[in-house]
This record gives structure tokens, sequence and C-alpha cells, in this order.
């Protein structure tokens, strides 16, 4: 009864994501049955969107991403379908930070409290960094005084950005964080960058240092942290470590050569992240090998036909 | 109602030489705007609406935090120019803040708030044209960009427009229609085949509402089905190209071993 | 400040009632209040009362200069007013999305929907008509209050007579109403608006939604979704709101259409008949059309 047409624009954009009708390879897709179970290309992922019936809900359980009505599980996320055992998740593409305790975060200060900061983790809510969590400067382990909450802004202000763990999150989806480690606390000396976190894998380390003489945090709520190298030798716990400059708000000395890898590896994760290209470390080396092979200016990467050449050059090579 | 245009012709066709049941042409653009956690541009004819969505966050003013779920708040900008007639709107006006108030109320139910309790999902809705059907693009755009932004939804909401042009029920009207004929915009659910949100503004008959209310519900099936391939397509392309870095992520762990030697 | 909401106990029982088809006021499910009117000593001045709900709805006619756009038409506007002494949900300054649905909804059931005949209230075209100003005053809130305020309207609309004039040439003369008997609106319909309030089913029961008509204030607290329907006694629909709120079937949404058609024909005898006995009780004063 109801007539349907739509006339197909030729694509101009080449971004295989950024236009998802009218995308010239995707246009014979659209004329498949769209009720079949798409598969995602290249992967054995089944893919489902809002509302889709998933499977019955007396032989599965639900997971996240589900909810039951008349004994069906249903998805309620546009993402990939995941099973373990009897169990049924879905898991939404782009989506923000879920924590999960011992993750690793990025975050910046939003508001001082009395006996805690608030902390912006891009996640449902500010995080709680309690001030008994945090390690003061003078001796690792001390009692917090009186005197250490009426200076908590000597510590951290607002605006300031610190690496932290997740400590434990509550029902209500808030997380709270700790900096009880010497690899832990205040962030100096470099960049912040920000991406969706579903590109930040799961890592053995998430303190990454490039040869490059630049380090890496990468925070698994996709804030990452592109700083200068710090020496072996002043290292928390080794000799040249100077404890007192753990809350400094003072940067380094920083030569330009240093200045220009960080700008360089920050780009980099840009064009990777618009690219939508998971980050390991192994990638972001070769992308910066590539990166010198150019002979290019740090800012050259961002120009959209460099960047693609990046994209194709790494993922292909 | 005597209109100096002709609705539908002897022929059977519309002002836009369309047929009585046929919809405008659909555009969906998904592509990421800014730093919205989702967003969404959807194009009928020549209505374009594009809503980013912000989200679950921490709420702006601690008052307006739920303690069993989250807070929609939605806003709503019709640009200036999206009209042949250049005016500026204000915040306070009426028809806006109803606009706004309509797609907080159609989407509180659908979006699954419980999960988020005091956190705040922020829409922003901008008409960037105008040209009919004002309500059912803004609604289809905002579920687009929730679907976009990770907000786990009870299903898409697809709504559209049908008008009576004396007896005969045309559907997703052009402004030159709506001035003229009585409408009727009706957002369902597909999967169930409910509706949540119907409204009329004009004089009609009872049965004749009856009747374009049920073409308004199977038309809504087939905008689903357009909705649906976009947010299949683009879900298919970010996956794609998370795979196409996986070379790297198996030999992750070997790596590290390597990057001792630096 | 959000005021409060309904305690759980408060919220428990009302559920429960209505699972059983109880109101809290002992009314049927689909049974409203039924509307008491009362008529001051000026034409055009109503006050409609549903339960404690209270709405004062006052008409005056002046004669202006139409907008050149519109020439042979008068014009109406519509002036509402929720002052925070109908219920302490109601702030002064930025109007709530509740009052702007219930401003809105006035604007379109008594203007949009074209009861007036606005080209009737032309005197002399381009130079002279009617601009008529419908004040609606909500004094109490007690649940419902966009039915009741439409009633108002409606029924002051009704009520009100204009002063007659006359032209002679260029010249208008208004007679004053000891003079001439003043003269009746000309009204194409009258619209009725129908409230229906929807509460979910308990998740375990596949049941439809729980349907009741005019809801009190602690009803529509509860509810999770409304329609509102303003319709005329010839069956013709003049605007049908449902916004978000519960879904419902297509069946669901037909069947109130038709319960609230049954609705306008009593509405429009009880209106009917109540500005019958107004006229009744006029005689002998000013006489009246």
């Amino acid at each position: 009864m109801i007539a349907f047409v739509s006339f197909p624009v030729p694509s101009v954009n080449t971004e295989a994501y950024a236009v998802a009708r009218h995308h010239l390879d995707v246009e014979e897709d659209a004329l498949m049955d769209l009720d079949d179970e798409v598969e995602a290309s290249g992967s054995n992922l089944k893919l489902t969107c809002p509302g889709e019936s998933l499977t019955s809900a007396q032989a599965f359980m639900r997971g996240h991403g589900t909810y039951v009505d008349n004994e069906e599980v249903i998805s309620s996320l546009a993402g990939t379908v995941e099973r373990v055992n009897k169990l049924v998740t879905v898991k939404a593409i782009r989506t923000r930070y879920n924590p999960e305790v011992g993750d690793l975060v990025v975050g910046r200060i939003t508001e001082v409290q009395p006996r805690r900061w608030k902390v912006d983790a891009n996640s449902r809510q500010d995080a709680v960094l309690m001030l008994s969590s945090v390690n003061l400067p003078g001796g690792v382990q001390r009692r917090k005084l009186e005197s250490d909450e009426l200076q908590m802004r000597n510590f951290f202000e607002e605006g300031d950005l610190l690496v932290a763990e997740v400590q434990a999150f509550f029902s209500d989806g808030a997380m709270s964080l700790h900096t009880r480690s010497l690899k832990y606390g205040k962030l100096r000396n470099g960049q912040l960058v920000t991406i969706p976190p579903i590109l930040v894998r799961r890592l053995k380390s998430h303190f990454i240092s490039l040869p490059c003489g630049v380090d890496l945090i990468l925070g698994l709520n996709g804030y990452i942290w592109v700083s200068k190298h710090v020496k072996e030798s002043e290292q928390e716990g080794e000799e040249g470590f100077d404890a007192e400059a753990v809350y400094s708000n003072r940067n380094d000395e920083i030569d330009s050569a240093t200045r220009i890898a960080i700008s360089r590896v920050t780009n980099i994760i840009r064009v990777l992240a618009a690219h939508f290209v998971p980050l390991t470390d192994v990638l972001l080396l070769e992308s910066y090998e590539w990166a010198i092979e150019q002979e290019g200016e740090p800012m050259d990467l961002l120009h959209d036909d460099v960047g693609e050449a990046l994209v194709h050059a790494i993922t292909r090579g | 109602m005597a209109s100096r245009i002709e609705i539908l012709n002897d022929g059977g066709f519309r002002s836009d030489g369309r047929r009585q049941y046929e919809l405008r042409d659909i555009t969906i653009d998904l592509s990421q705007q800014g730093h919205a956690d989702g967003s969404a541009i959807i194009t009928h004819g020549l209505t374009q609406v594009l809503v980013s969505v912000f989200g679950p966050r921490e709420a702006k003013q601690r008052r307006e935090t739920i303690h069993d779920r989250a807070n929609i708040n939605v806003e709503v900008n019709i640009a200036a120019f999206s009209t042949g007639e250049r005016r500026k709107r204000s915040r306070g006006d009426k028809r806006i803040s109803e606009l706004a108030s309509t797609i907080k109320s159609t989407f509180e139910p659908v979006i699954l708030t419980s999960i988020y309790p005091r956190s705040q999902i922020d829409i922003f809705v901008q008409v960037l044209q105008q040209d009919g059907g004002l309500l059912q693009a803004c609604i289809n755009c905002t579920t687009l960009a929730l679907a976009n932004a990770g907000i786990p939804l009870l299903d898409f909401v697809c709504a559209i427009t049908g008008g009576v042009h004396s007896t005969s029920p045309v559907l997703d009207l052009t402004t030159l229609e709506e001035n003229d004929i009585p409408h009727v915009t009706v957002a369902m659910m597909p999967r169930t085949g409910k509706v949540t949100l119907v409204t009329m503004e004009t004089r009609l008959h009872a049965d004749r509402f009856e009747e374009i209310f049920r073409l308004a519900i199977d038309a809504g099936k087939v905008i689903h089905k357009e909705m649906k391939s976009a947010v299949r397509h683009r879900t298919d392309a970010l996956v794609t190209a998370m795979g196409s870095g996986s070379r790297f992520a198996v030999s992750g762990e070997m790596a590290e071993e390597q990057m001792k030697d630096y | 400040m959000r005021p409060p909401s309904p305690s759980i106990p408060e919220r428990e029982f009302l559920l429960k009632a209505l699972e059983q088809s109880l109101r809290l006021d002992g009314r049927a499910p689909l049974q409203s209040r039924t509307p008491t009117l009362t008529f001051g000593p000026e034409l055009g001045w109503v006050e409609c009362a549903l339960g404690k709900t209270r709405v004062l709805a006052y008409v005056s006619a002046k004669i202006v200069k139409p907008t050149p756009e519109r020439p042979f038409e008068g014009t109406i506007t519509i002036h509402s007013e929720i002052s925070p002494m109908a219920s302490r949900e109601y702030e002064v300054g930025r109007p709530s999305d509740e009052e702007v649905t219930i401003t809105r909804m006035l604007d379109k059931v008594l203007r949009r929907s074209d009861a007036v005949d606005k080209e009737s209230l032309c005197i002399l075209a381009g130079e002279r008509v009617w601009a008529l100003r419908l004040t609606i005053h909500c004094l109490a809130d007690a649940g419902n209050m966009l039915d009741c305020a439409c009633l108002a309207g409606v029924v002051a609309l009704k009520h009100f007579r204009r002063p007659e004039v006359e032209v002679i040439g260029d010249e208008v003369i208004v007679h004053a109403p000891t003079e001439r008997a003043p003269v009746p609106l000309s009204i194409h319909h009258s619209p009725f608006c129908f409230t229906f309030a929807f509460f979910a089913p308990s998740p375990s029961s596949q049941s439809v939604p729980i349907t009741i008509l005019d809801p009190v204030h602690l009803e529509q607290r509860l509810s999770n979704g409304s329609i509102s329907i303003a319709l005329n006694a010839q069956r013709e629909i003049c605007v049908l709101q449902k916004l978000g709120g519960v879904p419902l079937g297509a069946e669901e949404v037909v069947g109130v259409v038709q319960v609230a058609v049954g609705k306008a024909k009593e509405m429009e005898r009880l209106v009917e008949s109540a500005l019958k006995e107004d006229w009744e009780g006029r005689k002998g004063g000013v006489e009246v059309r």
C-alpha cells in the first residue's frame, strides 16, 4: 500500500563510516532483505539494533544492553551481540566509559568538596577521589591531618589532570578512584587526547614509553596523556625521584624535539581515532615510524589525505 | 478550507509530484559531530534536523538529579534561516518549549533511564531547514542520535505525519500541504506497533482520523526500516574499522616484550 | 523547587484500587466529574467547577482596527493565568512544561479550531473589527485543569453577547445594551476537551493499560501518560494530543476517541441546558437574544 522511493545520491565521502545511507557499497546491501541477520563484514560478530528480538528468555539469561518483554530477550542498544554460555549481552560501539575495578583512568578534577574531589572521567557520573585514597607528599603512608583537609587545593585543584585507578563502583554507577601508588597522581609535561573508550584495549600495562622520548598513559576511559619521557633513574622509588614534585604544577624543561614528538604522537592518535582504529603500542610505533618517513610536520597528519594514507599503510601493511 | 493550490490533482499527484502514500526522500547521516556522544542528521525532503546527544553525564545542576533514574533535558533551537521568512525565535517561545517538552515526554518512557540514576542525558535539537513534518523529523533524529550514543532504548521511535485531503489520506506532508489540510503526527514503536505520540491540531471527523491514524502506523514501519538500516550500517562500518587494527591487537603481548629492549 | 512526589503508601493504595477498577472518589473509570457552571452578573462571565478544580473565564470585546493582512477578520486573544494560587506546583516566572501545555492547548482548542466565526466579527472591512479578549483565571487546581479551563472558555464565548452595531455609510454606531438587545457571537461549533490518564499495567500481567477519564490531582501525578481530545458533538476532533507517556495500541487510541465522542454529546446537552436556565433567570432584566 505504501510506496517508498529514495533517490540514492552518489557519495563523495570516502570515509566508510561517515555516511550510513546512500554510500556506494552500502547501496547494494540495502537492497538485500534487511530482516536477515547482517553479519559484520570481515568478522563473525552479530550486529543488532534497539528493539530487536535476540532469543527466548526461557532458554537464556539477559545481560547488559538487553531487556525482557513477553518472554523474549530484546536488545536495547545498537552494537554487537555477545554470548557467554546462557548469558546474552549487547555491547554498544560508541558509549561512555563503564568502570571496572582496577581500571586505569585519566581524569580531571571538577570540584573540591569536603574530604573528597570530584573527577570527570568520561563516565555517567563524576568519580569520587577521597582524601584518604591519595598519597600525600612527604611520608608515603601517614595519617591525614585536619591541616591536609584545609589545604586540599594544594594537592589537586579544579582543572588538574590526574591518573588514577578505579577502586570501586557503586550500584548507581558512580565510581571511586585511588592514587595510592607512586605511578599515579598529577599529570604534567604533556597534553591530553580524548578518544572513544572502546578504542583503548585492555593491555598488560597502560604506561607506554615510545622510543621517541614520549610517554603515554592510555586511560581506559578514553582519555590519553601524552607526555615527555621520564628517565628511568628519576622514576618513582629510584634515586633521582623527587617526592615533593608529585603535586607540582610546574612543567619541566622540554626541548623542542620532544615537543614535536609529543604533538606528532597526539596527532597520530587523533587520526587513528577518527578512523576508529583501536590503539595498541605496536600500532602507535608503526604509525610514528611511518610519519617520520613521510618527513612532514606533525600538523600535516591532520590533513584528510595524509591521515587516510597513514591508516591505509598501517592496517594493510 | 478553500485552497489556491491543488493538493491532489486528478492524475493522483501531489504538488511536488509525489503519489498519495509516497514518502519523501530520507537521508541519514550518523557521523561524529564535534564532541557529542552521539549525533545524527536526518533529512525528510527539505526538512533537515541535527540532534546531538550528550550523556549520560553528571548533571550540571545538582537539583535536577533524580535519585532513581536519569534526568532528560531537551533543548530545541530553530535556525532563523530555516524557513522562507527569516525570523529569530527567542528561547522562551511557547512553540519551542512545547516542542522540547513533547520530545522529552516522548523519550522518557523509551529510554531505559533507571540504568543511570542521578545522571543527566542532554538532547540538543537544531532545526536546520523546515518544510513540513518538523516534529516527525525531530523525533526520528533524536531516536537515531540516542542509538548512536549507545543509550539503551526500548525500541526505535518512528514518527510520520499524515493528512486528509477531502476524503483521501496523504502521507509525509510538506509545509504547503500542512497549511491547507488537517494533519496528524504519529510516533510509533515498531516492535509492538504501539503509539507513543499522537497530535492533531485541526478539525477532522473522528472516522477520518481513524483511517489516517492506522495508515500512519503502517508508514512508521517503512521509516523504521530506513532508520534501522542506517544504524546497522554505521555499526557495521565501525566494527569493520575496529577489526582492521586487530592484526596488532593479537600481537600486542609479544610486542610488549620487544618494547622492553628500547 | 520540585514539589514532593506522592508518598509510597498513597501510590500503592491508588494503584491497587485502580486494578480493581475503583477510584478514590468513588467514580467509575470512565466517569467524569459533573461540571458546575456559575454565571456572573455580566454576560460572558463564567465560573466552571470540576470537583474542586475551579476556573474563571471572562470575555470582553472592544473595537479596533484590523491587521492589514486580515482586513475582514476580527481577533481573539486568550490570556491564561496560572498563578501559584491554584496549586503549589505553579511558580511565578518561567512557566513549567505543564503550564506551557495547558496554555498551548487552550489556544488550539478555543482559537485555532475556528470555534468562533472571525469574519462575523468584522464591522467595516479594513477599518473596524471586534477584538475579543478571553481571560482565563485558574483559581484552584485539583486535577484536570485543562478540561475545566477549556469548558469555561467555550461556555464563556457562548454566554457572551456583544453590543449591536449599525453601519451607516462610514459611520459606526454602537447601541447600548439598554437600547437594543446585544447579539450573541456566531459560533461554528463548540469543542469540549476530555483528558484520559493511563496507568501502565504491572509488568507481570500482560494486560492493557488502565484508562481513566478526568483524573484528579493525585491520579494525574501518578499516571504514566495522558491523552487529551477536544471534539464537538458533531464527531469532529479538533485537537488530539498524546505527548509521550505509556505506549498505546491503535485499538486503545481509537477506543478512547469513541468514548470521547459520546461524552461530547452529553456535555453539549449539559451546557445548553445550563445556558438556557441562565437566560430564564435573566428575563426581566436586560433583554437578551
